[in-house]
């Protein structure tokens, strides 16, 4: 352990922006599913885990109030780390987050790659499909936030916009959920957790650091350019504590696995699942 | 005086005259002609009478609306129930003060017999209430009744209200039958929703579509990656490769 030297990937903020998203996502979609398959046996003994039906829209709605501010806070220190006086270049880079076209031929040489028909693209800090992640969570925050509001407060929604909109508002707010656990606990986790480069788990985004040698595969570009700029030393990392790891181990997969659950049972009772 | 000599004038006269008065008299009982009969007309009030709308028009006469009125004729079965002839006098089924009028074998059903697809939504399912907490008790009048309570005009505060303190009429157009966002017809009574069901239908089965591939043909393709194949990074001299 102590020959593989490391170089930070996520920095204590990110982690705990994630671990944030991780927590009032979990606590939303379990009390979401629940709700949305109250009908069955199985829902109602999810809600009645929360105290009963009434208990249970109370958190939904609460977490998510939470879920918005952190969301607005998130935006908050994005826009502060943004160095404006270098404005667009400071945005539009390759430690950016913000796609390109080089993601979209880097997503062709991939699939070439998946058939043997070409190398493995030379990813740099990002991946487009870490990028799509982020961006999957940020388009769908809003669309939450605005349909849940008006689900949260219809009396008040009603004043501002026609009151047939809350249907439209609880059909969206219900399809985007399912599209959110749907993509998460399938594709996030297949990538984070069930490839073999990142089996049992991609520690990256709770310790923080990552090992150099596996990153030289991983993101070759990203250790290229580090190098070629001398940014690697300082971005020198420690080892995460061996407590730490078991933590975030027990933690993780306590995740992955009520996620796969949630998967399970709404697999089960798609035929109760009504979106509108 | 002889024999077969004229009748005398004075004796002829006194048959005619009685015969007169006969017909005078009988005259007066006939019943009188239709002109006669009232006792004021004038073009004005003939016009009122037989011209004037009634305020009924037939189907062909309206533009088509949104609650057509369905009428239906004497021995037809109409989804569940018949059709009595009492029913198929009824012209127009939203403006009845008894919405359920002339349905044979009314009595002792049940709402959601007949109404299934309205009994599943969200304040019944989940809020548990009852029909007639909103439609109120028998006779159930129909909707655009002018005194109905749930009548659009007053809904939100006779009957919304109850329950969702401040109700506007903009809240009260919620739809609470929903219809459902799939049918083809929504596209027609409730477009956005038909639209929005679609737009996010074809974005889960868009993301979904490629993104589960991907994933999975990458978890499959990299057990089977050679190290050779991944570029490592340029620059410093490598280690062994790594297994």
């Amino acid at each position: 352990m102590s020959r593989e030297s490391r170089i930070r990937r996520f920095s204590v903020v990110d982690r705990i922006f994630h671990l944030f998203v991780m927590v009032t996502f979990m606590l939303q979609a379990t009390t979401g599913v629940g709700r949305l398959l109250y009908t069955t046996q199985w829902g109602k003994g999810m809600v009645g885990l929360f105290g009963g039906y009434e208990s249970a829209t109370a958190i939904h709605s609460w977490v998510g109030i939470i879920m918005l501010i952190g969301f607005l806070v998130h935006i908050g220190y994005v826009l502060s780390k943004v160095d404006w006086k270098k404005f667009p270049h400071s945005l539009f880079n390759e430690d950016s987050l913000i796609p390109n076209l080089t993601d979209l031929k880097q997503m062709g040489q991939k699939i070439r790659w998946f058939f043997g028909l070409g190398p493995h693209p030379k990813v740099d800090r990002w991946g487009y499909w870490e990028k799509f992640d982020y961006w999957a969570v940020f388009w769908g925050m809003p669309l939450f936030a605005v349909t849940g509001l008006m689900l949260m407060y219809p009396v008040g929604a009603s004043s501002w916009v026609p009151g047939w909109t809350l249907n439209v508002a609880l059909l969206l707010h219900r399809a985007e959920a399912i599209l959110a656990i749907g993509y998460l606990f399938i594709v996030h986790f297949l990538v984070g957790h069930f490839r073999r480069e990142t089996f049992p788990m991609n520690e990256a985004i709770f310790a923080g650091s990552v090992v150099l040698e596996k990153e030289k595969e991983e993101k070759p570009a990203w250790i290229e350019r580090l190098e070629l700029e001398g940014k690697l030393a300082e971005r020198a990392a420690p080892p995460p504590a061996p407590w730490f790891r078991v933590v975030y181990f027990i933690f993780g997969y306590s995740v992955v696995i009520l996620g796969l659950y949630l998967l399970l049972i709404l697999f089960v009772y798609r035929g109760q699942i009504e979106w509108h | 005086m002889e024999e077969g000599a004229p009748m005398k004038w004075w004796r002829f006269s006194r048959f005619v005259t009685l015969q007169v008065a006969l017909g005078l008299i009988l005259s007066a009982l006939l019943p009188a002609a239709a002109p006669a009969q009232e006792e004021v007309t004038s073009a004005i009030r003939r016009y009122k009478e037989r011209e004037a709308s009634t305020g009924y028009y037939e189907e062909h006469e309206v533009k088509p609306r949104r609650d057509r009125p369905f009428v239906g004729v004497p021995g037809v079965m109409r989804k569940l129930f018949p059709y009595s002839p009492k029913a198929a006098q009824v012209r127009s089924r939203t403006h009845l003060a008894d919405s359920h009028r002339g349905i044979q074998f009314y009595a002792m059903r049940r709402c959601d017999e007949c109404h299934v697809e309205e009994g599943k939504h969200g304040h019944t399912v989940r809020g548990n209430i009852t029909c007639r907490q909103c439609h109120g008790g028998e006779p159930i009048a129909s909707i655009n009744h002018y005194f109905s309570p749930l009548n659009p005009i007053r809904r939100h505060s006779y009957v919304c209200s109850k329950c969702h303190e401040g109700a506007s009429v903009s809240f009260a157009t919620f739809m609470v039958h929903e219809p459902k966002a799939g049918d083809p017809e929504t596209r027609k009574t409730f477009p956005l929703l038909y639209y929005a069901n679609w737009f996010m239908l074809l974005l889960l089965v868009g993301v979904f579509a490629f993104f589960i591939p991907h994933s999975v043909i990458w978890v499959v393709r990299e057990f089977i990656h050679k190290p050779e194949e991944k570029p490592h990074a340029e620059g410093k001299p490598q280690d062994e490769p790594r297994e």
